[in-house]
This record gives structure tokens, C-alpha cells and sequence, in this order.
């Protein structure tokens, strides 16, 4: 029996990762959009996008779930995300990918706004380009600050990503629920939390590793 | 001809006029101080000079080429990079780039110009300024690894490595504990002896004298007395600059 959850539950957790990983991917970039946009001089560009950031980071992302999948069905009359699981796929990867960009993009911002103006300066008087001064001088610095913030969000979406079986999205905790139906029992359920901390203990690991590496300045 | 000519600078922030019309020229090979209390307009000169700040009137002449006149506007973006190469900046906080070397913090600038070739001439060059600034066993270390006065010498090495007509420097021994101001301080005194141009806003009065051709009291946005280090601290006639000089014994 240990066994047979045992593997079923690790059928469930790629649900999880998938969801977890494809997140990451889109709203790290799409997050450093979104700062750029919010610390933007035109104030016609900034507010809108810091409303949007209010609004995303103010209501529940379970909420949010829900709205983005059913709200096109029920608002316009459309099936936006297509049916069956890629659908329900497609609209919690949005619901993710959105929450998880505005609250990077919040990270981004502190970690931007932090370099000392300075360092702007000094590369100004150098004649270095706006991009050069960007890519060359600046985001280093921003990466080695926002480590472990960005390290508390993405421990944080690991155990987030739970939250999409509220539109049936078939992920771990899915899976262990399954057993109480089909078997009675309730262990399995409790046992998809050992599968949370080992994966995340990597993960800590792993972020534990990139700030000792940026550990060479100061 | 003059290196440089300043004329008519003006400069306001919000309603508050912190530049009233500075005009002042230099020359080739001359080391030139600036002098006054604080908020009497010698930081905001300096960096309107590398326009970090941009002047509300006035014009600006380096080499006989006028590179700004205010009645044509703001510069824009690239122009502005070839024009503030003219002049070279060392900070107050020096102002490092704390992820690279000292070497590279030297050849960076000169590395993104010349887009990576000749960077055997580069390196070579980063490498005999640190060594002419007494930081040959330096130059592989991180800013942080750096007392302040290191620091402040790799700052004038980097600004010197792209060989600017005027090398600037803004209060370059404020941040630094009495120790250190002399190691820095011995270093800009060899530059001189070399005839670097430099402008040097300075509250070190004793080493302004000893090592400037040219002395610039500024009182209020104005230049209140300018001359040679004899006129100006040995015999100055204006009032503000004898009251400024009575807190100075040397």
C-alpha cells in the first residue's frame, strides 16, 4: 500500500511542479516588466500598472483563480481556456503567472530603487550607456539583494500551487484526497506534506547556494 | 587658448538659486580649487561641469568647442556621453562598482568603448594606472576588500584611464579618516606635478594652497574672490573669504 501511494502521489506531484516551474519561468521576467513599468516617469504608465499591482496583491489568489477561469464563460459568454484539463491548465498557469509577476515585480522595484544613486553617477561620468549601466552595473547588485526575498516567494508558490484543485487542477494534494474516496484512507493526504518539505529544502538549499556565490562583493 | 571657459553659469533647484552666474577659465595643465562653506555652490558647479546636473543658463567651452549653451537645451542622451567625457569625476563616496576589481573597475569604461578590442593596450594601461596610484598589489581585489583611501585611488584611476581634458574632484577626501586623506591626498599632488588639469573642490585649504595654480572662493552661488593661492588665502581682500580663512590656521 505505502508503496502504491507512494508513487501515486508522486504522479500527483509533477502536476505540482509543472505548474510550479512554468510559473516561475513566466513571472520572473514578466515581474521585472511590471517593476520597470511601475517605477516608469509617465505617470499615465505607472499608476494604472500600480492599480493592477494593488488589485492582484489585495484580493486572494484563490479568488483570482476562479474569476480568470470561469469570468470569461460567464461575463462574455466564452470558453476562453478550451475544455478539460489543458483548459484548466492554461487558466491556473495565467491566475499564477500574473499573481506571482506583481508581487516579483514588487521585489524588483525595492531591489532597483536600493542601488545607490551613486552607482548611476559614476557610471554617467563614465560615458556608460543606460542599457550598459542596466545590464553591466546595476542588476548584480539587484540579484545579490533580492535573493532571499525572491527565495521566500518561490518557497511560498511550492506550497501555492496547491490552491488550483479549487478549478480541479489535478495536482498533489488532488491526488492524496483521492485516497479517503477510493480506499478510506487519510494518510496519504497527510504524506503529500513530506513530498512539500523535501522539495522545498532543496529548493532552500539551492538559494542557499546562489547567495553564497554572490558572496564574493559587497 | 583656455582648456576651459565657464560662463554665466546658472543653476536653480526648485525656487532656490544655488548657482548666480559663474563665470571662471583654466588652463592647460593647471590645477584649480574651489573653496567655501557648505551649500555655497562648489558640489553643484562640479557637476554641472560633468553634467549631472543640467545648467539653467549659461555655457561651457572645452578646447575652444562650445559643448553647452543653455539657450539650446538639455543635451540629449548621446551626445551627452561624448561631451561629459571631457571631463572625468572622482566622488566624494568614490562610488566603486563593488562586483568588479579594482583592475576592472579601472578598464571597464575603456572596455565598453572600444567594444573588446584592444584590450591588451587596455589592460596594460588599467594596470600601470593602479601601479602609478601604489595599488600594484591591489588590483585583483574587490572594493570591499579596500581601506577608503585605496578606494579613492582605484576611483582616480578608473576616471583617468579614459583620459579626460579635466579631471574633477568632489571633496575626494570628505569620506575619509584624517589617516587616509594624506595617501590620497600625495596622490593628486604627484598628478599635479604632472600637470593633469584638475578642478579639486576641497575643504583642505593647506594642501589647496601648497598644491593649486589657481584658488576660486565661492560665497553663496557667487565667486566671491579668485587668483592665485598667494591673493586669495594669503591676502584675501573679500570679507566673506577672511571670515571663511579666520577658522583656518596654517
Amino acid at each position: 500500500m505505502f508503496t502504491t501511494v507512494t508513487m501515486s502521489l508522486f504522479e500527483g506531484f509533477l502536476g505540482t511542479l509543472k505548474l510550479f516551474s512554468l510559473t516561475l519561468l513566466f513571472s520572473l521576467p514578466l515581474g521585472l516588466i511590471i517593476s520597470f513599468g511601475s517605477m516608469s516617469k509617465t505617470s499615465i504608465v505607472r499608476w494604472p500598472i500600480r492599480f493592477i499591482i494593488w488589485v492582484v496583491r489585495g484580493t486572494p489568489l484563490m479568488l483570482q483563480l476562479l474569476i480568470i477561469f470561469y469570468g470569461p464563460g460567464i461575463f462574455f459568454g466564452t470558453n476562453l481556456w478550451g475544455s478539460g484539463d489543458r483548459g484548466r491548465f492554461t487558466a491556473a498557469l495565467v491566475a499564477f503567472v500574473f499573481n506571482y509577476a506583481c508581487y516579483f515585480s514588487e521585489i524588483f522595484r525595492g531591489g532597483i530603487q536600493s542601488i545607490p544613486t551613486g552607482q548611476y553617477e559614476a557610471a554617467a561620468v563614465l560615458g556608460l550607456t543606460k542599457t550598459q549601466t542596466f545590464f553591466r552595473i546595476v542588476l548584480v547588485q539587484v540579484v545579490k539583494r533580492i535573493v532571499p526575498p525572491i527565495s521566500n516567494e518561490v518557497i511560498t508558490l511550492v506550497k501555492d500551487t496547491s490552491l488550483a484543485r479549487v478549478i480541479a487542477f489535478y495536482e498533489i494534494i488532488w491526488e492524496g484526497e483521492r485516497f479517503i474516496k477510493s480506499a478510506g484512507i487519510i494518510w496519504p493526504l497527510f504524506y503529500t506534506g513530506v513530498y512539500y518539505l523535501i522539495f522545498s529544502g532543496l529548493l532552500t538549499l539551492l538559494f542557499g547556494y546562489i547567495e553564497k556565490k554572490l558572496d564574493y562583493f559587497k | 587658448m583656455s582648456i576651459l571657459e565657464v560662463n554665466n553659469l546658472k543653476k536653480k533647484f526648485d525656487n532656490t538659486e544655488i548657482l548666480k552666474g559663474i563665470s571662471f577659465d583654466m588652463e592647460k595643465g593647471e590645477t584649480l580649487s574651489i573653496l567655501g562653506s557648505s551649500g555655497s555652490g562648489k558640489t553643484t558647479l562640479l557637476r554641472c561641469l560633468n553634467f549631472l546636473e543640467t545648467p539653467d543658463e549659461g555655457t561651457i567651452t572645452v578646447n575652444g568647442n562650445c559643448l553647452f549653451d543653455a539657450k539650446n537645451g538639455p543635451l540629449r542622451d548621446g551626445d551627452l556621453r561624448q561631451k561629459r567625457l571631457h571631463f572625468g569625476m572622482v566622488f566624494q563616496q568614490f562610488n566603486l562598482f563593488p562586483q568588479y576589481t579594482a583592475l576592472e573597475n579601472v578598464i571597464l569604461a575603456p572596455k565598453l568603448q572600444s567594444n573588446g578590442s584592444n584590450m591588451d593596450e587596455i589592460v596594460k594601461n588599467g594596470k600601470s594606472l593602479l601601479e602609478k596610484m601604489g595599488l600594484a598589489d591591489r588590483m585583483n581585489n574587490y572594493p570591499h576588500q579596500l581601506s577608503g583611501g585605496q578606494q579613492q585611488r582605484v576611483a582616480i584611476a578608473r576616471a583617468l584611464a579614459l583620459r579626460p581634458d579635466i579631471l574633477c574632484f568632489d571633496e575626494p577626501t570628505s569620506a575619509l579618516d584624517p589617516e587616509l586623506t594624506g595617501e590620497v591626498l600625495k596622490v593628486i599632488r604627484e598628478l599635479a606635478t604632472q600637470h593633469t588639469t584638475m578642478i579639486i573642490v576641497t575643504h583642505e585649504i593647506g594642501f589647496a594652497k601648497d598644491v593649486s595654480d589657481k584658488i576660486i572662493f565661492m560665497d553663496d552661488g557667487v565667486i566671491a574672490e579668485q587668483g592665485t593661492p598667494a591673493q586669495v588665502i594669503s591676502n584675501p581682500t573679500n570679507e566673506r573669504t577672511r571670515q571663511f580663512l579666520a577658522n583656518y590656521i596654517g
